[in-house]
This record gives C-alpha cells, structure tokens and sequence, in this order.
C-alpha cells in the first residue's frame, strides 16, 4: 500500500440499485439505478466535491461509502480496509474513523436527546470516554463549533438551523474521524449562515488534517472549499478533475451546461457569454438511456453515444471526463 | 415539568364540574313526577303521596337550588345530619342491588380494575413490542400476521367475539367456567386467613401465597380478558407498527447509525421513544373504549363488575345507579388524562417546554 498511501478513500464501480416490488406476490419489477459504476480516489487531507443535480446519486453515493445502504456491487476501500467485507460489529468500530453530517438539521437530530446526549453518545457507544470525561468532551466540542457550553442541557427545538448544522459538525467531530461525509451541509440553511458553517468546516479541516467528501449542488460553494471536484449525471461521474482546471477548461458538455448557468456578478460579462441551455428533463433513474446517459440532453451526441457507454478515461493529467468527443475541446 | 403537571392539575376541578352539571342537565330530562317514581314501587293508594316526594325532595325547586341540593346534600334540622351530597361521596341508594351506589362500585370497582389490568398490560408490554418488530421486519412473518390479525380485530364487534367464545370454550368444549370464581375457593376468600392487601384477587390470592386461587380466578377472566382486550390489541400493533416504520425513516435513524451505534440501541433508544407520541393518544382514547368494552364483556360473561352493574340497573331504568356510574366514568376519564397528559411530557421534551 506504500504506492498508493496518500490515497484515504478509493472507490472502485460502486454501484448501488434500489429495487422496485410490485404486484400481490411482490415481484422485482425493476431498480432505480441511484449509483450505477462511479470510481474516484480522494486523498488524504483533500477535500473531494461532488457536484450534481438533485436526484443524480451524489447522496447515495455518499451514503453507500459510509455502508449505510448495501452496495449492490462495487468495492470501496478505506485506509486499505475492504469496507464491505467488514463484519456488522467490525464496521461499527471502523465508523469511528468515518462519519457523516447530513443535510437537513431539522430532521437529523433526535427531537427527544439534549445536546450532551446528542453529541455524546458517539463517545459512549465506543468507550471512548466515560463519566465525567464526556461533559468536558462534549463541552470542549460545543466551544469548538463556537456553540455556548452552556447549551448542553438544551433540546434541538430550542436552536436555530444554523446552531442545529454546528451541533450536527460537534457530533460528527466527537470521535475524531479522519474523513467526513458532508451531505450538502449547507444547503438547508440561510444564505448568511452557510459561509459560517463553511469557513467553520474549513478551519476544523485544518486543525484536524480531516478529509471531506463535500456533496452540494451549488457550484460557487463547491468551487470555494473544494480542491478537486466530480461533476455527477444520472448515476454516473462524467468529469473529474482539479478545481481551477475544471472550472476554467471543462471537457464534458454536461459540466459546461452546469458552469455556464452559474450567474456571474457583472452584467456585462454575463452578457458576452455564451449560455448552453439544455433540452428536456433528466432522464427516468429507473430506465436510464443506453450507452451515455448524457445523450438525450447532449448538443453533440451522436450516433456512437447511443451504442457505446463514453469510457471514464484520462485525458489530461488528473483530469479524467467519460465522453466520445471530449478531445474538441481540448485546447 | 412540575410546572406542566400543575397547570393540568389545576384544570381538574373544571371539569369535574363540567361533568356534574352535563350529568345533572341530562337528569333534567324527566319530569319531577317521573322522577319520585324512582322512590315509588307500587302506584300509591294515596293520591297525594306523589306531591308530598316531590316537595320532601324539593323536585319543584328552581334549577340551581336542585342542583346545589344535589351536589352538597341538606342537612336534617333536628338530627344535624347531612343527607345526600354527591360531594361528601353519597351517590344515592341503588334500587337493583339494594344498596348504596357508593358501596356497589366499591364492591364492584376492584373486579373491574382486575380484569382491566390484565387485559391492558398484556398489550403495553407484548403488542407494542410486536408492533414495533413488525416494523421493523417490514413484510416479515411477523409484520404480515400482525397485519392480518389487526383487519380482522379491528373489524370485528366485541359482542359477537365474546358470545362466538361463550358457545365455544364454555357451551362446547367446557374449558372455561363463567362468573369471577368457583365456589371452593370464594369459600376460602372469605375465611379471616385470607388477607384483602389490594381488593384485586389475582394479585391478594399471590400476595397470599395461594396459587390455586390465583389459576382459578385467571380461569375465570381468560375469555373476558381477550374479549375486552382484542380490540386494544389490533389498533395498538397497527399504529405502533405504521408510527415506527415512519419513525424508522427519519434522519436522526440514519445519524444513529452512523454514530455507530448497535442496531438494538438504534432501533430501542432512538426510534421506538419518538415512535411511542401517537401511542402514547391511542392509550387516552382507548381508556374511552375499554370503559364501554367493559359493560359488553362482563355482560356476557356474567363477570361481576361495574360494566355488569350499570347494565343491569339501566335495563330497569334505575336512573340513580346509572348517574352514579356516569359520574364515576367521568372521573376515570378525567384522571385517565391527566396521566396521558403527563406522559406526553415524558415522552416529548417539546410539549414539557412549551
């Protein structure tokens, strides 16, 4: 492993379907395919964005990694460790090292737990502390968000959505992963308030050396936090690459429709640019378009793209896109 | 919380003189004549003695005046003894038991208690259990009895339950006996050595160390029991099981689990309390149910208790005993919600808080 050591998380054609039962006797009718073969490396003390529209996988894809859905197929490689061949209760000690912050902080906190308790447990669960260590742990991770010590005692009504998504980051804090899933974070919260939630992420990014997995939609915010990023459609990673190089050059036709809707803060540049606008509705997940599954949408596809599915290749150093006619725009 | 539990205290005797005066206007309904017929037997051989009850009574008296009479009684001018009174506990005289109301739901009340808690318990401790386990093996064997079962408990009228066990485990098979219990050991229940610690018998017969006794009375209940508590049964699994499988699919159930927390722990701690809320009603509104369950069951199982007492007296339109249960049915109610009222507060911190 000595090769690849810098390599914290590696994702080999993950592939995650969710059948569909129908009739009296419950037959399997079909699947949603949610994740139908991503593969990416993120490296040790990155942050890895995953960029997509809402319902193209990127939450399950995240979720499947993490082993709370079963993968249909797929291999996902933490540390070396094969996440899942892990036994139940070999996976439940390796969740110490890998957690998760959900999107919505309203839903993810136990209504019927105080905050200690919330945040606490993690530490309880795995004996990584007991007794009085756990206030001063707990109160120790509070300061940490930058939340009052003295709100342990509180319930999660009593916060608002921003206060709640920093309760939901101490949780995940508590048993000092070295990777976090962070589930569009902050797209459930006030504008005003997700620069906070970010910057804080990133500062706690630093003073821990943590790895993100960074799920959001919004391209702005995953530029700013991000330093390599995937850009997701309908199951599949169509590009990869380094941020600026991304931002500034990408080769898949989908990435430059998502980059050129991003509104830009200056009327007369927005004026001059050109716009790619795309046709029609993001394809059914239960009956995906043969060969790519960008082709219905695409304003190059051919003949090729209906046959063959676009081989997930490298075009540039570190720069991979799974098109057929990805090299046009190469400069 | 002491808070909440005071506010709700202070809310009891409202209602308890809401009950009366409902319970009171409904006695208004009949004539003061037909009224002191209710202390009449034959048709008096005096034309005035008719007039003479309703002035003795004071049936003629305006409204408010009866009704004060009712609830605090009057006391005797020359003996100074205080007669009637709801307040001071005297509920009248019951025409069918020859006996005071008082001391027939007194007599009678504990039967009824005995059996309610066997058939309740059962269902707080198992059913929820099973509803919550259906839930989660969603589809499973148990899920799919459970699910079973409840259409056909819940579809399914206790009368006709209770006769179709009547005809077949006491008329056919003879494996039950009917009444509360047999005539050996109602002999033995008598004697001095038998301590009375509770009035319930299932519980003095193992306080008093006498199984025999104990069997013999379970004997009694079992058909009665599942009678009175199939119903609970069906509508409890049913709504435990559709409330936790929505519980199941919250978020905070994914965050449990990727705190790794055991399965056990993720379903028992987390899930199940925030699952227990629209149980936690179903228990208020089934107090009601198993109120009115009781008077078919022991009924017609000939099980004496309070349902089987109030049945009798309304069949001979003995109106005082029927008021007298009334008042006690809604005293029960009312206490009945206080105590699911103070759950709600255990179970939900954002009702204590608010």
């Amino acid at each position: 492993m000595s090769a690849n050591n810098d390599v914290l998380l590696h994702v080999d054609n993950l592939v995650m379907h969710f059948p569909i039962y129908r009739g009296v006797f419950q037959r399997q009718v079909g699947a949603v395919h949610a994740v139908d073969g991503v593969s990416f490396d993120v490296k040790r003390g990155e942050t890895l964005g995953l960029v997509g529209e809402s319902g193209c996988g990127k939450s399950t894809t995240g979720r499947t990694i993490l082993q709370l859905y079963k993968a249909t197929a797929g291999k996902v490689l933490f540390d070396g460790a094969d996440l899942m061949s892990l036994k139940r209760e070999e996976m439940r000690w390796m969740r110490r090292q890998m957690q998760m912050i959900f999107q919505d902080p309203y839903a993810s906190l136990n209504p019927r737990m105080t905050v200690a308790d919330i945040v606490g447990e993690p530490l309880m669960v795995h004996n990584a502390a007991t007794g009085k260590e756990i206030q001063e742990r707990v109160a120790h991770l509070l300061e940490l968000v930058n939340l009052s010590p003295s709100f342990a005692g509180r319930y999660p009504h009593e916060f608002s959505g921003g206060q709640r998504q920093r309760i939901g980051v101490a949780r995940a804090l508590a048993l000092q992963p070295s990777f976090i899933v962070c589930d569009e974070p902050i797209s459930a919260l006030d504008v005003s308030i997700q620069a906070q939630v970010v910057n804080l992420l990133e500062e706690l990014q630093e003073q821990f050396n943590l790895t993100y997995l960074f799920i959001a939609h919004d391209l702005s915010m995953v530029r700013h936090i991000s330093k390599r990023v995937a850009v997701m459609y309908l199951g599949v990673i169509v590009e990869l690459a380094e941020r600026d190089e991304l931002y500034s050059q990408p080769l898949h036709p989908y990435t430059q429709a998502l980059l050129s809707a991003v509104p830009i803060p200056d009327p007369l540049a927005d004026a001059r640019r050109k716009r790619v606008i795309l046709e029609g509705d993001v394809p059914s997940p239960v009956n995906p378009p043969s060969g790519c599954r960008f082709r219905t949408r695409c304003p190059i596809a051919d003949k090729i793209c209906a046959e063959t599915r676009p081989e997930f290749r490298q075009l540039k150093p570190g720069h991979f896109v799974a098109c057929h006619f990805a090299e046009r725009f190469l400069q | 919380m002491l808070t909440y539990i005071i506010r709700r205290l202070l809310l009891v005797p409202l209602l308890l003189f809401g009950v009366t005066v409902l319970i009171f206007a409904m006695l208004q309904f009949l004539t003061p004549v037909e009224r002191s017929a209710l202390y009449v037997r034959d048709i008096p051989k005096n034309e005035n003695a008719i007039a003479g009850i309703i002035k003795q009574y004071g049936l003629d008296r305006p409204l408010y005046e009866q009704y004060w009479r009712w609830l605090v009684g009057r006391v005797d001018g020359i003996t100074g003894e205080r007669k009637g009174g709801i307040m001071f506990g005297d509920f009248g005289y019951s025409r069918t038991a020859s006996q005071p109301v008082v001391d027939l739901i007194r007599n009678r009340f504990p039967n009824t208690l005995d059996l309610t808690i066997w058939a309740v318990a059962p269902v707080i401790l198992v059913g929820i259990w099973l509803g919550v386990q259906a839930a989660v093996h969603q589809n499973g064997f148990i899920d799919q009895a459970a699910r079973m079962f409840s259409i056909v408990g819940t579809s399914f009228p206790t009368f006709v339950f209770g006769l179709l066990m009547l005809m077949l485990f006491y008329a056919n098979l003879q494996w039950f006996p009917p009444g509360r219990i047999s005539d050996w050991a109602n002999q033995v229940v008598f004697t001095d050595d038998f301590r009375h610690y509770t009035n319930l018998l299932t519980f003095d017969s193992l306080l008093n160390g006498r199984l025999d006794i104990f069997w013999d009375a379970l004997r009694h209940m079992l058909m009665p029991i599942l009678t009175l508590s199939y119903l609970s049964w069906a509508t409890f699994l049913r709504v435990t099981r559709s409330s936790m499988l929505e519980t199941l699919r919250m978020e905070y159930v994914t965050t449990a689990r990727a705190k790794g927390l055991p399965e056990r722990d993720v379903i028992f701690k987390h899930a199940q309390p925030n699952a227990m809320i629209p149980v936690v009603t179903l228990a208020g509104f089934s107090v009601v149910s198993l109120l009115g369950g009781v008077v078919i069951t022991e009924t017609v199982f000939n099980y004496p208790g309070i349902g089987q007492a109030a049945a009798n007296a309304a069949a001979q339109l003995d109106v005082i005993t029927v008021l007298g249960f009334a008042l006690f049915n809604g005293f029960i109610l009312i206490v009945s919600n206080l105590v699911v009222d103070v759950l709600y507060a255990v179970v939900d911190p954002r009702v204590r808080l608010s």
